[in-house]
């Protein structure tokens, strides 16, 4: 079927009034579980599971991708309202995007992440239609090595962001992965760091650490400043609107985002918080005056939102060419086909070209829908940040405790996300950026799994990062960073040296 | 995994199937079930857990709610079971092989002590591994698998989803009864295993049919061998490793999932539990929805299945003290 013919066929039954309701429902839900931070799109497919047993495998499918996808749009609204991201991919938007809404700008700042959310997932679409094949080649000759040191390239280049000092980043990436450390070592079987608790085998529980470092660790330094409301006006739809110059600054940035985004979501793994955390990194980097990034640059928001978007999409590569789920969730998606008796795998869209096409024409009519959805919900959300504070916390505690709890159902994780929510005020006291610790958390354990598989399987020779040309690249990359950061500091230097 | 959102939608969607109170006389169940799994919703053993507490639900005239809680292998979903049993007989939980067999020797701790705590019902089904490697491998079978195994040392390297589990047990038991040594590198997942060995990273891996057979239709993968005693329904072209190769004839390692009861639990109740599960194993409906998602219907009875931990536990902890002491 060639790409045409197979959208029109897409479209056909993407828009069938018993299929669309279900993508509707999907996005719908998605919306919801994204903007209750914590709640993600794994608890959410669980809860439609039962559905799926009464509908089209194909509608099925359309539903629940519906949802995975849906919930990066929702994600943005509590991170830029009110400081609390359910993952690290919403981090990143909280980093410029609540500075904004302190500013009275949390309308334009909402309309930025829906809009290049929306341009970053249609890109998306665009790219895994025309390179669906091309891109799962890239996915399957990725091996440990590659991995390893593309990741450690994100680390290296994230490790700017959002901090005056270099060395405070770089602690908070360090601790970060320290924390990562915590639970069963993947090589050995053995337990690190658990105290003998159960509930760490699994390492400590990514919901509880990003609720606690930015929501809570909020919460609480607000409570001397109970009377406190974030906007005290009524806001007209002037004020909410972004401005020409917003929209200006929202372009390119948007358009980068989804490039990255729709490449590194095809990789199985982190691609949508990887994404998000470069292209965040790259906007600063190549900003006239990156020191507006942290206090409010709309290109901190945009950027990001269209990377984990396109992210969300093209993390369908895999999938769908070579019927091998990229993530966890993925998985479970994939899970519920089988009571339908199709068989996750390559075949499978061989025998269902309507499942591929549908699946994808849904994707554009998602989106579309939950921008319809989004837009208008805008005034809304900002119209939340009248209610005072002290009105206003007690009511996000309780979320972030459902959040928490919805992850695995264990009291033990809401102790846990207090505790860090503390350690998260006292980091933010002497100014440390937690997003930081969140990508070290993420990036940590996987650059240690995928450099000790890479050196297993090599039989420890460390010549593989080098022999490998994809691994070579990034290490070329990486090497390249380093020189410039270097350079640039040197130059700072001597330009510093005669002014004393 | 689950909130008591998740949790309400199970409910609501039992609650259809029990509408008529077929033992309303009986005092048990006075109450709905809470049947915890130690995975996540829509995962392979929570699937396999739904598929018998609907009918379970239906027989018992009572809702069966499905408690995940995953973590840790499966231990966190017994731990939860234990930890939430009340004295109305209403807690159970469904498990893998692996927290009641082998858990306890990987942890050191977990928190309970098969023996004592847990009072098994049934066993539910059963999967075997096929060891599978890439169609553009030179290995054609298992003979050939074996010699190029038996080169050098370490000559092969398979990947596992994860030290400890039931993918790393197996291979080594294959590797002990054919007087091999392979290089296990272990991964997290089977998408991650197969991906590895398409891309030629490594040369093999035990996996569960299901995650495999549909590469090997694709094209992609060659599988050479299955670990059950008899072929399997799900893989029937692919010949059983006992007896070939210099194996013996009762080389069998399989996965298992089964029903179980909190220790305390009445006897009367755990010996209607077994009735009910077996009838509803006998179901070619149920069997057919099982075979779907790699599960082969293995009812027997309590004792059956404690002798088959007892068994399973012996055999593993042998596997792990050889790999132990390499």
């Amino acid at each position: 079927m060639g790409t045409w013919e197979g959208l029109v066929t897409g479209l056909n039954f993407a828009l069938q009034p018993g299929v669309l309701i279900f993508c509707l429902l999907g996005v719908l839900l998605g919306t919801f579980v994204g903007v209750l931070p914590g709640i993600g799109a794994m608890a959410a497919i669980s809860l439609l599971l039962p559905i799926t047993y009464y509908i089209s495998a194909e509608a099925a499918l359309i539903m629940l991708a519906g949802v995975y996808y849906g919930a990066q749009y929702g994600g943005a609204v509590a991170s830029i309202l009110m400081r609390l991201p359910g993952t690290p991919q919403s981090a990143v938007t909280a980093l410029d995007g609540y500075p904004m809404a302190r500013d009275g700008r949390a309308g334009a700042a909402l309309f930025a992440a829906m809009v290049s959310s929306f341009a970053g997932s249609i890109i998306g679409i665009v790219v895994l239609v025309l390179l669906a094949g091309w891109l799962s080649r890239v996915a399957v000759a990725f091996g440990a090595a590659d991995y390893a040191a593309m990741m450690v390239l994100g680390l290296v280049a994230a490790s700017t962001i959002g901090s005056a000092r270099p060395a405070k980043g770089f602690a908070m990436i360090v601790l970060g992965m320290l924390l990562g450390c915590i639970g069963t070592d993947v090589n050995s079987g053995a337990m690190r760091f658990t105290f003998g608790q159960t509930e760490l085998l699994d390492g400590v529980n990514l919901v509880a650490l990003a609720m606690g470092l930015f929501g809570v660790a909020e919460v609480i330094g607000n409570v001397r400043d109970p009377e406190r409301q974030a906007v005290t006006e009524k806001i007209g739809f002037r004020q909410m609107a972004p401005t020409r110059d917003d929209l200006r600054r929202m372009v390119f940035p948007s358009l980068r985002g989804s490039g990255l985004g729709s490449f590194f979501g095809a990789l199985p793994g982190t691609g949508s918080t990887l994404s998000s955390f470069l292209s965040y990194a790259m906007e600063r980097r190549i900003a006239r005056r990156p020191e507006r990034f942290g206090h409010g640059a709309i290109e901190g928001v945009a950027g990001p939102e269209a990377a984990n978007n396109s992210a969300a999409i093209t993390a369908f590569v895999p999938t769908l060419t070579l019927g091998i789920p990229g993530d966890p969730i993925m998985a479970l998606m994939l899970g519920a086909l089988v009571i339908h008796g199709v068989q996750p795998g390559p075949m499978m869209l061989e025998a269902r070209p309507e499942m591929f096409w549908g699946l994808v024409a849904s994707f554009g009519i998602g989106n579309l829908l939950l921008l319809i959805l989004n837009l208008p919900l805008i005034g809304v959300w900002v119209a939340l940040l009248r209610i005072p504070f002290r009105w206003l916390y007690p009511a996000i505690l309780i979320f972030i405790c459902l959040g928490v709890y919805s992850v695995r159902g264990l009291t033990y994780d809401i102790v846990a996300v207090a505790g860090i929510g503390l350690a998260g005020y006292l980091l933010a006291l002497a100014r440390f950026n937690p997003a930081l610790l969140l990508l070290g958390f993420v990036l940590g354990p996987l650059i240690e799994t995928n450099l000790r598989r890479a050196l297993l399987i090599s039989r420890g020779d460390p010549m593989v990062f080098l022999e490998r040309p994809i691994s070579a690249a990034f290490v070329v990359a990486i090497a390249g960073l380093l020189l410039l950061s270097l350079v640039q500091w040197v130059r700072r230097r001597r330009r510093a040296i005669p002014a004393r | 995994m689950t909130t008591h959102i998740p949790r309400r939608a199970a409910f609501g969607c039992v609650l259809a199937f029990a509408a008529a109170p077929a033992f309303a006389q009986d005092a048990w169940p006075t109450g709905p079930l809470h049947v915890y799994v130690g995975f996540p919703a829509g995962s392979s053993p929570d699937t396999l857990a739904r598929i018998i507490t609907e009918p379970l639900a239906e027989r018992l005239g009572q809702p069966v709610v499905i408690e995940n809680r995953p973590g840790a292998g499966g231990v966190i979903g017994i731990q939860q079971m234990l930890a939430n049993a009340g004295d109305d007989d209403l807690t159970f939980g469904t498990t893998i092989n692996g927290p009641v067999t082998t858990a306890a020797r990987m942890m050191g701790d977990t928190g309970f002590d098969v023996a004592a705590d847990i009072a098994p019902v049934t066993l539910i089904a059963t999967s075997p591994l096929v060891l599978a490697v890439s169609s553009q491998s030179g290995l054609e079978d298992l003979e050939g698998f074996v010699a190029a195994a038996g080169a050098e040392e370490e000559a092969i390297a398979y990947g596992s989803v994860g030290q400890g589990s039931g993918a790393h047990l197996t291979a080594e038991l294959f590797a002990d009864e054919a007087g091999v040594t392979m290089l296990h590198i272990p991964f997290t997942s089977y998408a991650e295993v197969t991906t590895s060995i398409m891309g030629g990273e490594i040369d093999a891996g035990f996996m569960a049919p299901s995650a495999a057979m549909p590469h090997v239709e694709g094209g992609n993968m060659r599988i050479l061998g299955i670990t059950s005693s008899e072929p399997s329904a799900q893989a029937p072209d692919v010949p059983v490793i006992a007896g070939q190769a210099g194996f013996a004839e009762d080389f069998r390692a399989e996965l298992w999932n089964g029903f179980i009861a909190p220790s305390g639990t009445d006897a009367a109740v755990v010996e209607r539990l077994t009735t009910e599960i077996t009838e509803i194993l006998a179901d070619p409906g149920v069997q057919e929805q099982l075979l779907a998602i790699g599960w082969q219907a293995a009812p027997g009875t309590a004792q059956e299945m404690q002798e088959r931990i007892t068994a399973d536990t012996q055999m593993w902890g042998g596997v792990i003290d050889r790999i132990e002491a390499q």
